[in-house]
């Protein structure tokens, strides 16, 4: 634009006020244009394949049928039908009490885990390393290794209680203990993951902040609660959302490990949208529990900002 | 205020001698010894849990099925029996399965990177109306869960408008949809954002084009964020389950996760058959990861700070 002689561009700048308007807003459109075009790749999916597909299930959970026949208009009867079904209150109640052990278990651990390779540095890659392989484990093998753990005949959990002198245990048959077994599964997991995370969040802390607590006399205890516990806080919030986000999504281990059962006993929010959809063809009611599912995620995510955001402002 | 004489007595008085300080010093030496010791018991019981199960696999992988239920256990097989593995090759799919696995999330990985890459560089340094309402929609669309948009998308791929065809078993049918992922967007977006922006404002005054600044300026100082962004949807997609099993129905079009659980309804009980597919779907990719070992621990840190 500004390429030509030294000359053309003193005249440029002897143009009318509204021809620099004019130049103004043809730069900036093409300015613009140029810039769509770089994000024009990635919306083309994003409309069709996630902003489409969400409004057409809200609206598909006032219809009946929409999978293999055409959708028919019910108005709120899917919901009207959910709402009494005790197997969906029961789903719901499941993968409260799943996400809420599992997140509670994966950031303690995790947390211990972070703390201590951040404090004993030697041989740290090692275990950094061992704790990261359950991660390339799809959840689908995740399910089959811990059937191997939790078979009654040879499973490991079971020849450790039997040589104790214990009685062996139905585990996954049990309605008491099938969940627990899904939560230790997932976040077996999921620990190297959260322990990798936490760390990386140790270390951004400035070492000098921990050594002004310590010349102070925190104890050790003490620079962990009002020292670190703080600075975490906004990478604690961002691990609350995704991994309330990720866990009531729960569904892989349950289709491999238990298939909802026993007795419905670990049926979760997505396996019984998964069950109604494609094994009872209710896709009404399916859509309808999937969008309570994205209610409830909203829900909790709007919480979780308004407990863990707000305070860190007002610290601020 | 007290004689200063005195005081200095008492203190002289209370204060422990040389023998008493090398005391406490000893014991303190001592005690963090023992801190040692037990920080580096639990990392280790930890990385037993995290492994072992791995190797509880491999035992009955060499085993026939029935022995598995032998009293006393016999964890190291007297003949490594190589069935297991014979009848995985030979009665399954299980290396179309892999053939279609890799296909799969090289090619989500690879689309993923080039269009999240375009569109993060927009959003961090290029100027257009509705910028910051079409950044909110992608945020926003990162807490739809899966299972919103699964029969949707089913419909969608299933009567594929203007095809004569349905995309279902098909490649572009299962690629396609998971490369809208929201999350890599703003994984780019928050790393050029770090990037100093007087590099780009010099390329610009010198008549550099958008294009020519992407290309020569920004995407060279990005390689961390692709790698981290790459394995992130390579890990993602590789176990990916619930989408794959929706949109295959045929043997010869599933993916490693999806086959390996329809194996549980082939061999039901036959346990030494399905503990051999795990291993042989492990070992590659445990490979994988300790060649890139370095890659795959720095990206999850990483990845860790880039919010």
């Amino acid at each position: 634009m500004t390429s030509g002689t030294t000359e053309g561009a003193w005249d440029e700048l002897t143009l009318s006020e509204a021809d620099y308007r004019r130049a103004g807003a043809r730069y900036r459109q093409r300015r613009s244009f140029r810039a769509y075009l770089f994000v024009l790749p990635y919306f083309l999916p994003f409309l069709a394949f996630l902003v489409v597909p969400t409004f057409w299930s809200i609206w598909l959970s006032f219809n009946q049928g929409g999978l293999l026949d055409s959708a028919k208009y019910v108005g709120l009867g899917n919901w009207r039908a959910i709402s009494s079904d005790t197997e969906l209150t029961g789903a719901v109640k499941n993968t409260a009490v799943y996400a809420v052990e599992a997140i509670l278990l994966v950031f303690t651990l995790a947390l211990l885990l972070a703390l201590l390779l951040n404090r004993y540095r030697t041989g740290s890659n090692f275990f950094k390393l061992a704790l990261y392989i359950p991660l390339l484990a799809p959840a689908v093998l995740v399910g089959l290794i811990w059937q191997f753990l939790t078979n009654f005949d040879f499973g490991f959990i079971n020849l450790v209680l039997q040589a104790l002198g214990f009685d062996r245990l139905n585990i996954l048959g049990s309605g008491t203990l099938a969940l627990g077994t899904i939560v230790l599964a997932e976040v077996w997991r999921g620990l190297g993951f959260w322990t990798l995370y936490f760390l990386a969040s140790l270390q951004n802390i400035p070492e000098e902040l921990l050594d002004a607590a310590r010349v102070d006399g925190a104890r050790g205890f003490q620079r962990f609660r009002r020292v670190t516990i703080p600075l975490l806080r906004p990478m604690l919030l961002f691990a609350v959302v995704i991994a309330i986000i990720a866990n009531f999504q729960v569904f892989d281990t349950v289709y491999v490990l238990t298939q909802g059962g026993p007795a419905e006993s670990t049926s979760t929010l997505v396996w019984f949208i998964w069950k109604r959809m494609f094994q009872f063809q209710e896709t009404g009611q399916a859509y309808a529990a999937a969008v309570l599912l994205l209610l409830i995620i909203l829900g909790l995510t709007a919480t979780s900002f308004w407990l863990l955001g707000a305070r860190r402002r007002r610290e601020a | 205020m007290a004689d200063p004489g005195l005081t200095v007595e008492a203190a002289a008085d209370t204060s422990p001698h040389a023998s008493e300080y090398s005391r406490a010093a000893r014991r303190n030496r001592f005690f963090r010894l023992g801190k040692g010791l037990a920080a580096y018991i639990v990392l280790a019981v930890f990385a037993v849990i995290a492994i072992g199960p791995f190797l509880y696999l491999l035992s009955p992988s060499f085993r026939k099925s029935y022995e598995l239920f032998s009293y006393p256990p016999q964890w190291i097989p007297k003949t490594f029996y190589t069935g297991n593995f014979a009848t995985i090759l030979h009665e399954t799919s299980y290396l179309r399965w892999g053939l279609n696995t890799a296909i799969f999330t090289v090619s989500v990985t690879l689309i993923t990177l080039v269009i999240d890459t375009l569109a993060g560089y927009a959003f961090a340094r290029l100027r257009f109306p509705g910028k910051t309402v079409l950044f909110a929609l992608v945020l926003a669309t990162l807490m739809i869960p899966t299972a919103v948009l699964i029969a949707p998308l089913y419909i969608m791929i299933s009567h594929l408008p203007g095809w004569t065809h349905s995309g279902v078993n098909t490649f572009p049918g299962m690629i396609l949809p998971m490369v809208a992922s929201p999350l890599g967007v703003f994984m780019m977006r928050q790393f050029i954002s770090t990037l100093p922006e007087a590099l780009v404002e010099a390329a610009r005054l010198d008549g550099a084009s958008e294009w020519q600044i992407f290309r020569k300026i920004v995407l060279p100082l990005m390689k961390p964020a692709i790698v981290v962004l790459g394995i992130f949807t390579f890990m993602f997609q590789w176990v990916n389950f619930l989408w794959p099993l929706v949109i295959t129905t045929t043997d010869d079009m599933k993916t490693l996760t999806v086959g390996v659980a329809s194996l549980q309804g082939q061999f039901v009980t036959n346990w030494g058959v399905i503990s051999a597919a795990a291993v042989m779907t492990m070992v590659p990719v445990i490979i994988i990861f300790l060649v890139f070992q370095r890659w795959f621990v720095q990206a999850s840190m990483a990845g860790a700070l880039k919010q």
